[in-house]
């Protein structure tokens, strides 16, 4: 063993390298990893050299080999810390390039691969071995060092800080799961971890239990130890040795699984996890380590009166039998010892379900098992709103290859959502079957048919310069066919020009939670007042953001680039829209709330005028009304809502677009859309090679 | 399940390819007239064994010495129908009886404390390793990359008082047993015992080893394993099928013969965990699974529509629970184990037994809320744990609220079935 502390193992400061990085499971992990602590330097894959893996703290390098990334790498940022996540094949081989070239500047190798063959897991041991390398797994997740925020591997999931908080625990596992589970249970103890420390459990781990236990001896951070242990070899048996031989001073709580497996004849999971022998058996393990403590296991009601005797036992530690009696074993522990607990808060861990719906069955129950819906804890609980808001609950999800709820054909009936598309062409328009084919069901009215048709027709045309039509012009210009340029019409219209309909309903969905408006279509008292708090909370952000000297999020659909200098400005296609809502005697509540809102953003000082609400908003405004009872009954997804704002719009531009391409076919010049050299400017000057 | 060499296999490929000296021998399956010719080759005298996966000394006790074809013939049929242990033989085989002054034990294995493979002898041949005094055995650590060579087997059996005369034989036995042992990749070998004839011969009358299907060594061309019959459910055998389809995820089930809970269990250390609770508390589940490692949506979907099309229509209760997952994905797994029960309701029709949940890892929230939703569809009853309440507290009260239903069903109820 290299390592004299557990730091050696892993610390602030270290640089890890990641074999095979570009392979799936590699590749979320680094990213991860680098948002948690970014102590990636580089990762090698075969073949995949010069790529880059992204992550949202800045993108990692990757070598073709180990000895091209200790080759291209400057010296301070070369890796002292190798986690391998080859294929069991490729690992030998990483392990012997790692040994024959990282010879003084690697310390430890985590090797993460399952099913590596003991015959190599042997030879890795005393290759390592002779060049002072210390190798951990095969088979383990990693470590983190939660005092310094640092970790290797998979160790705590996509979100290491929620289960490790910085403390005093170390927890050394079999099972990499159980880091993870027990450190987010030791929560409950008021409790955290100093390293979480996943062993592997493979038939022979390279770095043992008594190890690690004597790293974890010396290291400060470390007050308490708690064990995960399974049946299989005799490494907790070395490891109770070493502790009596040395007078181990750190108190353990150990947890031993699998002696009703092993007496039912179950083989576990884990491939080391097999009994050969009677000190490998889960049992043998249990014996030992209560005789090593001499104190029978924990009993959680039992009343542990404080005794010299008792201080004795537990600074050597305490086995529980039940996986949730560890944090209360800890508990008696420090009370006992006089060990202070990391942080204050600590509740006992209970039953908290998130959801529960029991049905009739609940009634038959006696109260303790009929559970009713606990409180969801941060920060499951906002997204858990969230998710409720944005996932519908009408269908549930299939493999969608061969089938579809929007349309099917039995071989003499074309239909959509059910309709026979012959007797939608009987009797309905080519708006009212595209409404029935967006959302589900057919146009609620001839009004809301009326609606949609006019949005269609708005979003034809705002005149060839638009960059929709653009792009059907360039298009035509260079000879293409229709289809194509309607696809450049499509393709023109992006976040900017013409996909603000969706942000537009994001904002509505947003300011419209939790009103109870049922129609859309009738007025509703509360919009002024709605449109007022918005205006001023809009104020209020936009005032913070200037102080900070950062961004802001605009209020999507205000303005127009052409209708934008009266006092009150509005977009003419807009107008037509509202003009035929009002002559109907009717409202659209969300775009009267638009209404409101311009001019409450004008009166608090927000905006200089009153901004014309524009066509994307008031095409988002007609569709979510649409849209509105499909979503309030959860038939309808909000995905689905904001799309349908985007998609009515470009239907309207795509046709637009075939139009734009027919008459620049016709009297367009060739290659007319092409500019001229002499108008382009260079922006940077000449280079030599 | 580890895959096994028995002394059959090692008579028949193995010792052949590594110069092992064997008795001769020959399969009870063989016509009565061949058999009936070898007896008489093999001076009337031979051993009538079951090849059989047995541990220990277990085959021992199915192994009996014939002199006569009539008691032969009796034999390998009685033998080859005759369980050992609680494991049924393959087939019964015939074995030259081999006289002996001395009986040698000698194994090969990986040793945990050296992390290197040893070599054990004693010459205590014929007993089980652990019945044989210290004293009298002896164990060496072998260099992984040099192996064993016989000046390392001769000191060996100096350091025991091995007759002299037979030290450079049997050296080179041993010599020729780690060839074999690293050239097919086997994770732990035994021949015991060696049986050395008066003249100084060594044949090695009793095989058994493990094989490392991990190591690309262990598909030996030419050889192939045979299958041994095992006490598998039709359940446990599809399943091992479907498991051994591929390595992402898991998809291993061991029976346990329960008829209450059906559990969807994910971790290797959780679901023995969990299966450990529900069995202290009566929750009567009815298999161990283990179904996790990140298993993609069509290996997970294909796991769950196994064990339902299995166990789901004679299931009480339905757990679908697992730790704080730090790679498996919450929402995929979740989805295809929500589509799968969706799918066997709509080919099976309704059911109504509750549903119990927990979990926890990445893309959780999804996950949960497929669940849910798929089981309000299908009017399940259902509680959902979050990572906050401990696996084995959900495990707890998943066994009670089964034991409180079987109770109320007893009293009220007969229908919570289809």
């Amino acid at each position: 063993m290299r390592a004299k502390s557990l730091k050696d193992l892993l610390k602030k400061g270290d640089r890890v390298a990641v074999s095979n990085i570009t392979g799936r499971e590699a590749r979320k992990v680094s990213s991860v990893s680098q948002c948690y602590c970014g102590n990636i330097t580089g990762g090698w894959a075969l073949g995949r050299g010069g790529q880059r893996v992204e992550t949202p703290a800045g993108d990692i390098p990757v070598f073709a080999t180990f000895e091209e990334l200790l080759r291209y790498t400057e010296p301070e940022k070369r890796p002292n810390k190798i986690l391998v996540y080859s294929p069991p094949e490729a690992v030998y081989g990483e392990v012997k390039e790692i040994a024959d070239h990282g010879g003084g500047i690697v310390e430890t190798i985590y090797i993460v691969t399952e099913h590596v063959s003991i015959e190599v897991t042997a030879k890795i041991h005393q290759i390592a071995h002779s060049m002072k390398m210390d190798v951990v797994g095969c088979n383990t997740l990693g470590i983190i060092n939660t005092r310094e925020r640092v970790r290797i591997g998979a160790v705590g999931g996509d979100n290491p800080q929620e289960s490790f908080k910085p403390g005093s625990v170390t927890v050394i596992s079999n099972s990499g799961n159980m880091v993870n589970t027990i450190s987010s249970y030791l929560l409950s103890s008021g409790m955290g971890t100093s390293f979480g420390i996943p062993t592997g459990k493979d038939r022979l781990i390279l770095f043992p239990m008594k190890d690690f236990l004597s790293l974890a001896s010396r290291d400060k951070g470390t007050k308490i130890i708690v064990l995960y242990v399974e049946p299989g070899g005799t490494y907790e048996h070395d490891a109770i040795e070493m502790m009596r031989q040395e007078g181990f001073g750190k108190p353990i709580v150990v947890y031993v699984a699998g002696e009703i497996a092993e007496r039912k004849g179950i083989s576990l999971g884990h491939a080391g996890s097999v009994v050969e022998g009677g000190k490998s058996s889960a049992r043998a393990k249990m014996e030992a380590f209560d005789d090593y403590f001499g104190i029978q296991p924990y009993k959680p009601h039992h009343h542990y009166r404080k005794s010299a005797e008792l201080s004795a036992s537990l600074k050597r530690g305490i086995r529980v039998t039940a996986l949730h009696h560890i944090p209360a074993a800890v508990s008696l522990l420090t009370d006992t010892i006089g060990i202070k607990r990391d942080f204050g808060g600590a509740k006992p861990l209970f039953l908290n379900p998130w959801f529960v719906n029991l049905g009739e069955l609940g009634t038959h129950l006696p109260q303790k098992l009929a559970l009713s819906a606990g409180t969801i804890p941060e920060p499951y609980k906002t997204s858990v709103t969230k998710k409720i808001r944005t996932a519908g609950s009408g269908t549930i999800r299939q493999p969608m290859r061969n089938c579809s709820h929007a349309s099917s054909n039995d071989g003499a009936t074309p239909r959509i959502y059910g309709y026979s598309l012959l007797e939608l062409m009987k009797r309905s328009s080519f708006v009212g079957s595209l409404v029935l084919y967006l959302t589900g069901e057919l146009p609620a009215s001839d009004f809301e048919e009326r609606l949609a048709e006019l949005t269609l027709t708005a979003s034809l045309t705002n005149g060839p310069g638009t960059i929709s039509a653009q792009g059907a012009k360039l298009s035509a210009s260079a000879g293409n066919s229709p289809n194509t340029a309607m696809i450049a019409t499509l393709a023109a219209i992006g976040t900017v020009h013409g996909g603000n309909g969706a942000k537009a309903v994001d904002f509505l969905l947003d300011r419209f939670e939790g009103t109870d408006i049922d129609d859309p279509y009738a007025k509703h008292p509360g919009i002024g007042e709605l449109a007022s708090k918005t205006a001023f909370e809009f104020k209020q952000k936009k005032l913070s953001a200037k102080e900070a000297g950062t961004e802001y999020d605009r209020i999507p659909c205000l303005g127009h680039p052409v209708f934008r200098t009266d006092p009150i400005n509005f977009d003419p296609r807009e107008q037509v829209i509202r003009d035929f809502i009002e002559e109907q005697g009717k409202t659209n509540v969300f775009l009267e709330f638009y209404h409101c809102l311009v001019k409450a953003l004008k009166e608090n000082g927000s905006t200089p005028h009153v901004l014309a609400v524009n066509l994307d908003a008031a095409v988002a405004c007609v569709w979510l009304g649409i849209c509105w009872k499909s979503l309030r009954s959860g038939k309808m997804t909000t995905e689905r809502a904001k799309d349908i704002a985007f998609v009515a719009f470009a239907i309207g531009r795509a046709a637009g677009g075939a139009a734009e391409f027919l008459d620049h076919q016709d009297f367009g010049t060739e290659m007319d859309m092409r500019i001229p050299v002499s108008e382009c400017r260079a922006l940077s000057g000449p280079r030599n090679l | 399940m580890p895959q096994h060499v028995t002394e059959f296999t090692f008579l028949e490929h193995y010792a052949p390819r590594y110069g092992i000296p064997v008795p001769r021998h020959i399969p009870g399956t063989a016509d009565v007239a061949a058999i009936r010719k070898r007896l008489e080759e093999w001076g009337g005298k031979a051993v009538v064994k079951p090849d059989v996966v047995s541990t220990g000394r277990g085959k021992a006790k199915g192994v009996v010495i014939v002199e006569n074809v009539s008691d032969l013939m009796h034999e390998l049929k009685r033998i080859s129908s005759t369980d050992v242990g609680d494991r049924m033989p393959r087939l019964s085989y015939l074995e030259e009886f081999i006289p002996s002054k001395l009986e040698i034990y000698s194994a090969i294995t990986y040793d945990t404390r050296s992390l290197c493979p040893s070599f054990t002898v004693s010459l205590n041949g014929g007993a089980d390793v652990e019945t044989i005094p210290d004293d009298q055995k002896a164990t060496i650590p072998i260099d992984i990359f040099r192996g064993l060579d016989a000046y390392q087997a001769s000191d060996l059996l100096s350091a025991l008082s091995c007759p002299s005369g037979l030290v450079g034989i049997l050296s080179r036995c041993f010599v020729a047993f780690w060839d074999l042992f690293v050239s097919t990749g086997l994770e732990s070998a035994e021949i015991n015992p060696w049986r050395v004839t008066p003249e100084n011969k060594p044949y090695a009358c009793d095989f058994k080893a493990t094989v490392d299907g991990s190591n690309y060594k262990s598909r030996v061309p030419g050889i192939v394993i045979p299958e041994y019959p095992q006490d598998l459910s039709d359940f446990e055998e599809e399943m091992a099928e479907w498991n051994a389809k591929s390595h992402q995820g898991q998809a291993h089930v061991s029976d346990l013969g329960g008829k209450g809970i059906l559990p969807v269990l994910f971790g290797g250390g959780v679901s023995t965990i969990i299966t450990e609770t529900l069995l202290m508390h009566g929750g009567d589940p009815m298999f161990l699974s283990d179904f996790g490692g990140n298993p993609p949506y069509e290996r997970m979907l294909g796991t769950a529509q196994r064990c339902f099309s299995h166990r789901l229509k004679d299931a009480r209760l339905l757990l679908i629970l697992g730790g704080k997952a730090n790679n498996t994905l919450i929402d995929v797994t979740f989805q295809a184990i929500a589509d799968a029960l969706a799918g066997w309701v709509e080919k099976h029709g309704r059911i109504s037994i509750p549903v119990i949940v927990g979990r926890g890892g990445p893309n959780l929230i999804s996950g949960l809320l497929a669940m849910k939703k798929t089981l309000e569809y299908l009017g399940l009853p259902y509680v959902i744990f979050g990572p906050d309440t401990p696996v084995t507290m959900v495990a707890e009260y998943a066994a009670r609220l089964l034991h409180e239903m079987q109770g109320s069903t007893e009293n009220h109820d007969e229908s919570k079935k289809p």
